[in-house]
């Protein structure tokens, strides 16, 4: 990766953060509000495979981490696998259909809130089980649905080439890929 | 069978092992203390781009609802609801102002807090991630505030201090299900108990009463005030709603209403309190 491509990678991160603790925060139904930060891992997933899911879900969630009262370091151990998740799951798809974004948005933002709380719970918060999930999980993963498709043009625009990462060798021999 | 390639799953391995070792070490006393200061430079970075960018937002916001309504009729509709949403507003602004001077009046007199030094804040945020019980405080380092502060509003315990930023803080409340009270009830002196959080809009439950403990609707329990508690004794912190008594349990199981609003807080106390003061 570039230093350039780096600049690209912390532009869109900062961009995230900014709407996720100005407009999300404000956005509550029900008493939850969505969380964009999760898109990110899923995206870069999409886009990069699992290596680079992983190491998006790892930053972004790092740093979503500074603004969160939950344990330190945790948002970085889910989004890094469901980034990798995502990004494995991806490569058996069509990563250029349409409806991809989506619905991995979806299903990874769902996936992600359960094993936070389950992760969460199990490293000493059992609190984070007596939530409300069946709410969070909905608004959160509907919300994110919606949004993949932006957001996958901003990670794209930061991860701009498409990585071979996880990909069956055959496969990349074959340029398929692109 | 098309063989893969390794390296995703070795970064993965590397990430989740750096992860859980945050996680752990965060737990621990000495390096939280780290990345309690990390996330109070992030804080107070933070600040001044989601004001910068709330004052952005805001005027657009109101641009784009005023501009949906075109056309003459719709004109004069639009007139007379304005009018009408004027009336709406000034009536709701007056019960809104009511509600804060309320707030503001019964944070002067607290009784329970006799002489001790509190700083005044209002609350700026709720519940910043949907799994923890917390609200956000317009006073930080530089007002004096400090980690494991007591937090109190109209009514009683609010909560405590858990982030400490320089201008700005994090407050635990206390129906977070990280959070736990030391309290007394019953006839002077009290016996002993503890109170948990079950989580935000949540009551609170209370440990330690034992089985056939004579309990009224609304009896207060309050701050215990023991060596080394966290909050100064004598603060209301709830009132029993319920309390029974099972055939086969040796505890009475007794659920409690925070005495605080918490779902509208407005403006709270920080007491300058720790447990060594």
């Amino acid at each position: 990766m570039t230093p350039r491509d780096l600049a690209r990678v912390v532009l869109v991160v900062f961009a995230f953060v900014v709407v996720q603790q100005t407009l999300m925060l404000d956005l509550r139904v029900g008493g939850v509000h969505p969380d964009i930060m999760i898109l990110l891992p899923i995206v870069a997933g999409v886009v990069g495979g699992p290596g680079r899911g992983a190491t998006m879900g790892f930053g972004a969630g790092l740093v979503a981490d500074l603004f969160l009262p939950t344990p330190f370091g945790l948002s970085a151990l889910v989004g890094s696998l469901i980034g990798f998740a995502v990004g494995g799951a991806a490569l058996a798809l069509d990563r250029s259909a349409w409806w991809l974004p989506p619905v991995a948005a979806l299903g990874g933002s769902a996936l992600y809130e359960m094993a936070y709380a389950l992760l969460g719970s199990v490293l000493g918060q059992p609190q984070m089980l007596h939530v409300d999930l069946l709410r969070i999980v909905v608004l959160v993963s509907v919300v994110n649905a919606v949004l993949a498709l932006p957001a996958l043009r901003l990670v794209s625009w930061a991860l701009p080439e498409a990585s071979t990462e996880g990909m069956p060798t055959s496969a990349v021999a074959s340029g398929v890929l692109r | 069978m098309p063989r893969r390639s390794r390296r995703p799953r070795t970064t993965l391995l590397l990430l989740v092992l750096v992860a859980v070792t945050i996680i752990t070490l965060d737990a621990r006393g000495s390096f939280h203390v780290i990345t309690s200061g990390v996330k109070s430079v992030a804080a107070d970075a933070f600040a001044p781009v989601r004001s910068g960018v709330n004052d952005i937002v805001e005027p657009i916001g109101s641009f784009l609802a005023g501009s949906v309504h075109y056309g003459a009729v719709r004109q004069q509709n639009q007139k007379l609801q304005a009018e009408i949403g004027q009336l709406k507003q000034q009536i709701a602004s007056q019960a809104d102002v009511d509600q804060a001077m309320q707030q503001l009046t019964a944070l002067l007199n607290l009784p329970f807090l006799s002489n001790l030094q509190t700083v005044p804040a209002e609350v700026t945020d709720y519940d910043t991630s949907d799994f923890a019980a917390t609200v956000d405080i317009s006073v930080g380092r530089a007002d004096g505030v400090q980690l494991n502060m007591p937090v109190v509003g109209a009514g009683g315990l609010v909560g405590m201090v858990v982030q400490a930023n320089h201008d700005t803080a994090t407050v635990r409340l206390i129906t977070d299900g990280q959070s736990s009270v030391g309290v007394r009830y019953g006839p002077a002196p009290g016996s002993l108990a503890v109170l948990t959080g079950e989580g935000s809009g949540k009551p609170l439950s209370a440990d330690l009463v034992p089985n056939n403990t004579p309990l009224t609707k609304g009896e207060q329990f309050t701050t215990s005030g023991l060596q080394g508690a966290l909050f100064p004794p004598g603060i209301p912190v709830a009132s029993v709603v319920t309390a029974r008594t099972g055939a086969t349990a040796t505890q009475e199981s007794v659920v409690l209403e925070p005495l605080a609003d918490l779902a509208h807080l407005r403006y709270v106390s920080v007491v300058l309190w720790g447990p060594a003061a």
